[in-house]
């Protein structure tokens, strides 16, 4: 170590940029120190400073050299207080840069900016989170709440487990819902044992006159004891009192809430007062509260009269409150009963014999349920859909957490080696999450409210009991609460984990660790699972895709384009007179054909998918059944001369009617092709006889129609029986207008040409065909894009999932990839291995996903037309789109694994 | 002022608050010090940087290598927020200290 004296011997040694000889000599103990030379060269500028002073004071250049030299005093006392800078410990910081004081609150603020900054940092990964969460909640949240407004909700009406609806049922007669006469409610309701009280309802619709126009209203025929069944009462007057089941007594009404508001102004003074309902006067005495309109959308309630003797009209449901303590199958035992009973007092003897089988069953169930219906099952799929979905998300945040956690190990190392303590950094974290969670949760409930506003609208037009769909706040909690502590777990655990990891280990560039190796099993896990449930996913909205291309193929047996279809209903007993409707009939078609833009006119008793099916017995001629053999069920229509050529459907045999086909000529009919050729192998039904009713008249068949579906293209088809509607005059008929264009515009005209002949006879229910066969289908493509959205999101969410672990995969195996470029592998090698492990994640996947497939799709039998659950096509398609997808997702981390500089990764590690 | 208990106790002061209000690198700090205190009080290569290297590893100070045209390129030292701190709570305690010692010494000036 050179001495400062010696040093002063040569002092031109000493002069600009050669201090740091005599620096290196004086502290070379520190040489290992990682700012050595930033000491050495700080230090040389400081003695540089100093002999330019003493030289500018006017010392010589070797009196300055030897001065500014003592400024590094004595040997060995620079370096020993270099060396206990050097060993005194670094004071706890809770993170670089922090402020040390003020409380676990005072850094939040930070972390909140820290948080923001590193979720910006990583856009793409943020968005994708984001997005998840609000899939993940927002979608389950809405059709959770559709689900729980039209399943679990329980009805609008007091204590609604307490009623039951029960109805006959006549499979053998092909009449699975046979609704109660008056005279077997009557007998009913005065011996049951089972119910607090009976009631009994039907839903025609009555024209409301007197006020402004005749309007046409959804209707309520209901027993006086209805409201107190159900236990709801008018908001205003009362409802019905038991004097007022008597023929004289019973001209009164209670108004719906929306009528009310709607033709009356909302005027209190309305009960009291005197109403004027197809023609009749009646006096309203009261109006119920806002949203109840049971049943059926009814606004307006007329008490109903039973004659006990009557089994005219077979067209009352009934519901009834139980007793306590009373369940449904024990009051559908002693309906049964009942049932039994009634008709053997009434005929004398049991209708059937002792060991036969029952010619129709009591059905009963809870009123919840009955309303429901078929309905339930679409929402129980979906209700497995979005489970799915909900799993898909959660493991894809986790595996993004994952990820994102392991891409910053170094980071966080690096700060608890700052002196971050591990609890510092676990607030970092959570705030980060909860950031995260709250975005996506904000999105979540925003997707949400969407979500069950649309969903329930439609829900609403489909299920008559459903009269709202709120939000349901159970299931958006317990969706945002599994979302959002998925983010909280998978983005803290891994540094709650991180307290244990080997500081240096983790440090030092391309680290690997078992723990790495833990957390990449479980990405893979979450990988196979997103792939296989998103398979049964997609294979479930595949199947129920073509179902609805199978229906949609459909020949419904009718052109509907362009038709229009109103409804004309003449009161009674103005047109009690058959041969004063058959003239107003014949009129109307008249007039409305002249119409300009309508090309064809037909009336029928019932259009093809309106809402009214007349279904009579039948018999044919010389094949009547035996005594005890069932009895044949058809769908009768009365129509037109023009109704064939206005709804579209073709003649296949024999003639259209015709206008010589008179009251007073022969009786003839039409069957369709469904109904020839199930008695007459050729199909070849003319100048055969068919007979309606038990005992009809005979008419002779003169033509044979294309069969047509009514109501629903998925159901069977209905055998048809055509009566020329003058020999069956009715007062209720639907017109149907084909018009050259659009329809819609005709309907004017049409009221019109109603009004010249009678300014009283209101036209209603207008609507076009297309329109009601599209809403028949409504819930059915509701259901379809639901699934569909969900398989596609499904798919989105599994391309990501696999596209992060595999970017992971790669990113933690550069080296190796670096090395085996180094040893002479091939890129292709490279990209080949990489794939190898993505189509093994996929395999896998896929197989364990068909397999479920294979098990669940039996369920969606039910759903599905003319489509087998295991439909090979759909399976196959599924699985290629889904590899596809999935090696596409694999692909760009692989080609990135191949682009490896084999130098960096060796010289990195 | 010349005992080196003393100068070990104020030195990291004057250095706190020579920084305060601006960055400054280790050869104007010397010439400061000497300058202020009218060469009462000298820093020298040895004592000087240890302890600039010591506040800096305490996280008061931090240092920078700044380069300016036509100067040498030079380590210039800062104040951080922690340094501000530990720098008021210090003036706060010497003012006490030099306080009291002046209520000792009054009465017998009196």
């Amino acid at each position: 170590m050179p001495d400062p004296s010696t040093s002063s011997g040569s002092p031109r040694a000493q002069s600009r940029g050669d201090w740091k000889p005599e620096i290196r000599a004086r502290i070379a103990a520190l040489e290992r120190a990682a700012d050595y030379d930033d000491i050495v060269e700080e230090l040389a500028q400081h003695l540089e400073d100093r002999y330019d002073e003493l030289v500018g004071e006017g010392r010589s250049e070797a009196d300055a050299s030897r001065l500014a030299l003592e400024e590094l005093a004595r040997d060995g006392v620079l370096e020993r207080a270099l060396r206990r800078v050097e060993r005194e410990p670094i004071p706890p910081q809770p993170a670089i840069g922090r402020p040390t004081s003020g409380g676990w609150w005072r850094g939040l603020s930070s972390d909140v900016r820290d948080g923001l900054r590193a979720l910006g940092a990583a856009p793409g990964l943020t968005l994708v989170a984001v997005v998840t969460l609000a899939v993940g909640i927002g979608a389950n949240a809405a059709i959770f709440s559709v689900v729980n407004a039209a399943m679990l909700r329980p009805l609008p009406f007091a204590d609604p487990n307490r009623l039951v609806s029960f109805w006959g049922s006549a499979p053998a007669m092909g009449l699975p819902v046979v609704a109660y006469p008056e005279g077997l409610y009557d007998y009913v309701r005065k011996r049951n044992q089972s119910f607090e009280g009976v009631a009994a309802y039907s839903n025609p619709s009555v024209t409301l006159t007197g006020r402004g126009e005749p309007e046409r209203l959804k209707g309520a025929v209901v027993t006086v004891n209805f409201f107190d069944v159900l236990g709801r009462h008018p908001q205003l007057g009362r409802g019905f009192v038991a004097e007022e089941e008597a023929q004289g007594r019973n001209r009164v009404a209670v108004l719906g809430h929306g009528l009310w508001q709607r033709r009356f102004g909302g005027d209190a003074r309305i009960v009291g007062q005197a109403i004027s309902l197809d023609g009749t006067p009646l006096t309203v005495v009261g109006v119920m509260s806002e949203g109840f309109d049971f049943p059926a959308h009814a606004e307006l309630w007329l008490p109903l009269t039973i004659d006990p003797q009557s089994l005219d009209c077979w067209c009352f449901a009934t519901v009834g409150r139980l007793r306590a303590g009373g369940t449904a199958d024990s009051a559908g035992r002693e309906m049964a009963r009942l049932n039994d009973d009634f008709w053997r007092d009434r005929e004398g003897k049991p209708r059937t014999n002792p060991g036969d089988p029952p010619k129709s069953l009591i059905i009963a169930k809870p009123m919840s349920r009955a309303l429901v219906g078929d309905d339930q099952l679409p929402l129980l799929v979906l209700v497995g859909a979005v489970a799915m979905v909900l799993l898909i998300a959660c493991a894809n945040l986790a595996n993004l957490l994952l990820v994102r956690a392991n891409a910053r190990r170094r980071e966080l190392a690096v700060r608890c080696c700052l002196g971050a303590s591990p609890g510092r950094i676990v607030r970092q974290l959570l705030v980060e999450s909860l950031l995260l969670a709250a975005a996506g949760a904000a999105l979540g409930l925003a997707v949400a409210f969407w979500g069950a506003r649309v969903l329930g609208r439609r829900a609403m037009d489909r299920l008559p009991h459903v009269q709202d769909v709120p939000l349901d706040p159970a299931v958006l909690f317990f969706t945002l609460g599994i979302t959002l502590a998925t983010v909280l777990v998978f983005g803290v655990a891994p540094a709650l984990r991180g307290g244990r990891v080997d500081l240096q280990e983790a440090v030092k560039d391309g680290a690997r660790t078992t723990r790495a190796a833990s957390s990449r099993r479980l990405a893979h896990a979450f990988v196979i699972a997103q792939v296989a449930l998103s398979l049964v996913l997609l294979v479930g909205a595949g199947l129920l895709l073509r179902s609805l291309a199978n229906l949609l193929a459909i020949d419904p047996g009718f052109r509907a384009e362009n038709v229009l279809v109103g409804r004309v209903t003449l009161p009674w007993p103005e047109y009690r007179d058959e041969s004063r409707t058959r003239a107003f009939y014949q009129e109307l078609e008249a007039r409305v054909g002249g119409l300009p833009g309508v090309q064809r006119v037909g009336l029928s008793s019932s259009a093809p998918f309106s809402s009214g099916n007349n279904q009579q017995i039948f018999s044919i001629r010389g094949r009547e059944p035996q005594a005890g053999q069932p009895k044949l069920v058809a769908s009768v229509r009365g129509v037109s001369t023009g109704y064939f050529q206005a709804a579209g459907t073709a003649l296949l045999r024999g003639r259209a009617f015709e206008t010589t086909d008179t009251e007073r000529t022969d009786l003839v009919a039409i069957v369709d092709e469904t109904l020839a050729r199930r008695f007459w192998t050729d199909g070849n039904a003319l100048g055969h006889q068919v007979r309606l009713g038990d005992d009809g008249p005979w008419r002779t068949i003169v033509g044979v129609a294309a069969s047509v579906r009514h109501g629903d293209l998925a159901a069977e088809i209905d055998r048809y029986v055509y009566v020329p509607t003058v020999q069956m005059p009715s007062v209720e008929m639907d017109i149907l207008v084909r018009g050259a264009g659009d329809p819609s515009g005709l309907t004017a005209g049409i009221r019109r040409a109603l009004a010249t002949l009678d300014a009283a006879v209101p036209l209603y229910d207008v609507h076009t065909i297309e329109e009601v066969v599209e809403r028949s289908l409504g819930p059915r493509r509701l259901t379809n894009a639901l699934l569909a959205a969900f398989g596609l999101a499904a798919l989105v969410l599994a391309s990501l999932g696999i596209y992060g672990v595999m970017a992971y995969s790669v990113s933690l195996r550069v080296n190796e990839f670096g090395v085996r470029l180094a040893l002479g592998a091939t890129r292709r090698d490279v990209l080949a291995l990489v794939l190898r492990q993505g189509v093994r994640l996929v395999a896998l996947g896929v197989a364990f996903g068909l397999a479920a497939a294979f098990g669940l799709t039996r369920y969606l039998e039910v759903l599905l037309f003319r489509v087998q659950p295991v439909e090979p096509l759909v399976f196959g398609a599924v699985v290629v789109i889904l590899a596809l997808v999935a090696l596409g997702a694999c692909l760009v981390p692989a080609r990135r694994a191949t682009a490896t500089n084999p130098l960096e990764t060796l010289r990195a590690s | 002022m010349r005992s080196t208990d003393l100068k070990k106790g104020s030195a990291e002061l004057l250095i706190l608050s020579l920084l305060a209000r601006e960055a400054r690198h280790g050869y104007e700090l010397c010439k400061l010090i000497e300058a202020r205190s009218q060469n009462a009080v000298r820093f020298k290569v040895a004592s000087l940087y240890p302890l600039l290297y010591r506040l800096e590893r305490r996280g008061w100070i931090a240092g920078r290598w700044v380069e300016k045209a036509g100067q040498r390129r030079r380590r210039h030292y800062r104040l951080t927020s922690e340094g501000r701190k530990v720098l008021e709570s210090q003036r706060r305690s010497w003012s006490e200290f030099v306080e009291g010692v002046r209520r000792i010494l009054e009465p017998e000036h009196a």
